[in-house]
């Protein structure tokens, strides 16, 4: 029982890593323009079939792909703002969730389209094995997923502080008025903050091909965890989005083994509510 | 007599049905230090916010150095050599002093120059010892020269102050009014301030421009301002500034 227990809650906090690698980019997107983003989970679908393409015919490991899928998805975000986001930011909050809702359906008929409704995997990965601790198993792919997106999180971190386009995202979503009076230009701030959002999917899609498959619906999936990721978080504290992801991801895990696997997004959603409940400005949150 | 620097004409701005920029003409001239003063309402942020881009005006123009940047946007006016300062200090809460000065040096300097820009510019709002702190723990007085030292990083040649004295106490206020002069007499920057504290008005301007209801009244030098019977009746007459 306690076994069981710890052996998920371990299982749930390494994959929690990557709902937080996901949620940062999410985070990133709605802190800095306001823009509630409908189509981020499926932007992950989209890396981890592109992670599939990329494997199948280049032989390429999943863990290896973001090299590829990173600059794309950047690309494709900035071509999403450039089209979509920037033409709705001065519109009312509906005509913005009406795109975005757009663009998730969208994306996924799209994923329908050309890979069919038949989920897909990887043969394998290049990372085997396990590691045994006492009575508990740590699976290679998860610890490497879960470190890769620990690290990815701290470059991001590391970007944001102390580089000038960091800055000057952070300023611009503290007061985007205050920021174009020192030279900052709003659409380049917003395009990349984007682009940067959207790229983060791609790190993530890599890491969760290296164990499991995709399916074109499973952008609903990670666009409410990394929902709820955020709302627990709450906006301005990267410490608090990885600590938060642990959480959901571990709540995700024990859930599914002591009641149902099926109410896995049940799970995911009720602590959501439970967050916006108790703590709507998150735990860490500052704003 | 210096040339102008920058030229309002006929410029008007409503919000609905309130006209609150009513075809104000102005020239502000290279080096001198301009004031614009009126009662609250008069339509003194709106203008700033009409010079600089942050709102577009339904008419007239505005020249910058004999160009015309009417409703162009705040960065590239902020490029240009133009910047301002807000009546309530919006500073980055999430940032400490010393980035703040940073993201404003960055648009003109790189590496170490950069470096060498952010420490002058705290070195002459004395703001040396909190550039570690941050802006969400700082008091008003602090929090208005953190505006102004992100402004110079920008290095303006043109410097909008939105009430930058309000609320501050006598010694805050002789502190700031000395910085000013210093930014005007050494480091050559043209300065438009709004201001209510009639003290810093009649030290520190040059020339001022009485602003009513959208309109200008009165123009002239402090001592044609101070005695100047619109004036009294609109302004110091209603309410006694001081
Ligand atoms: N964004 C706005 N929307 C509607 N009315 C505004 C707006 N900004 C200012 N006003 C109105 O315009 C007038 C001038 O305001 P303002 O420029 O702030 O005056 P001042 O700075 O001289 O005190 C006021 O009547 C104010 O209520
Ligand atoms: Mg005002």
């Amino acid at each position: 029982m306690t076994e069981t227990f710890l052996q998920n809650l371990i299982n749930g906090a390494l994959t929690g890593c990557i709902y937080a690698l996901i949620a940062l980019g999410l985070s990133l997107i709605f802190g800095v323009m306001n823009v509630v983003n409908f189509a981020h989970g499926d932007f992950v679908m989209l890396s981890m079939y592109l992670t599939f393409w990329i494997g199948v015919w280049a032989g390429m490991d999943a863990f290896i792909t973001p090299l590829i899928t990173f600059p794309a998805l950047f690309l494709i975000g900035l071509l999403a703002y450039n089209a979509l986001i920037d033409r709705t930011l001065r519109q009312k909050y509906v005509t913005q969730i009406a795109v975005t809702v757009g663009l998730m359906t969208f994306l996924r008929a799209l994923a329908q389209l050309i890979w069919k409704a038949q989920p897909r995997a990887l043969p394998y990965s290049l990372i085997q094995g396990s590691i045994q601790i006492g009575p508990y198993t740590i699976l290679a792919s998860r610890l490497v997923s879960a470190v890769v997106s620990v690290l990815a999180i701290a470059g991001v971190y590391l970007f944001l502080s102390r580089t000038w386009a960091g800055r000057a995202i952070r300023a611009a979503s503290d007061d985007l008025d205050a920021a174009s009076l020192l030279g900052i230009p709003y659409r380049q701030t917003y395009a990349l903050a984007f682009g940067l959002g959207s790229a983060l999917t791609a790190i993530a899609g890599g890491l969760l091909m290296t164990f499991q498959q995709v399916d074109p619906t499973m952008g609903v999936r990670f666009g409410l965890l990394s929902w709820c990721v955020l709302a627990m978080a709450g906006l301005g504290s990267i410490p608090g989005l990885l600590i938060s992801g642990i959480i959901v991801g571990a709540a995700e895990a024990i859930g599914m083994s002591f009641w149902d696997p099926r109410a896995r997004s049940l799970i995911v959603y009720l602590l959501f509510i439970l967050v916006l409940w108790l703590r709507p400005r998150g735990l860490f949150g500052r704003k | 007599m210096s040339a102008p620097i920058l030229q309002v004409s006929q410029l008007t701005k409503r919000f609905g049905n309130l006209v609150a920029l009513n075809g104000v003409s102005l020239e502000i001239r290279e080096g001198e230090i301009f004031s614009i003063i009126g009662p609250n309402g008069a339509g003194k942020t709106t203008l700033f916010f009409n010079i600089i881009g942050l709102q577009k005006p339904d008419a007239g123009r505005v020249l910058f150095k004999g160009t015309d940047i009417t409703g162009k946007s705040p960065h590239k006016i902020c490029h240009l050599g133009i910047t301002c300062t807000f009546q309530v200090p919006r500073a980055f809460a999430n940032m400490t002093v010393e980035e703040t000065v940073r993201v404003g040096a960055y648009k003109r300097y790189q590496g170490r120059e950069m470096s060498q820009k952010v420490d002058e510019v705290l070195r002459i709002c004395e703001l040396e010892e909190y550039r570690h702190q941050r802006c969400s723990d700082m008091g008003l007085a602090h929090l208005r020269r953190v505006e102004l030292a992100r402004a110079l990083a920008t290095e303006p040649v043109l410097l909008l102050l939105d009430e930058s004295g309000a609320g501050l106490n006598p010694s805050e206020l002789t502190g700031l009014m000395d910085i000013l002069h210093r930014l005007n007499e050494e480091m050559h920057i043209t300065l438009c301030i709004v201001e209510h504290v009639m003290q810093m008005v009649m030290s520190l301007a040059q020339r001022i421009v009485v602003l009513d209801h959208g309109e200008i009244i009165a123009e002239g030098s402090p001592q044609e301002i101070s005695t100047h019977p619109r004036v009294i009746e609109a302004y110091l007459g209603k309410r006694v500034v001081c």
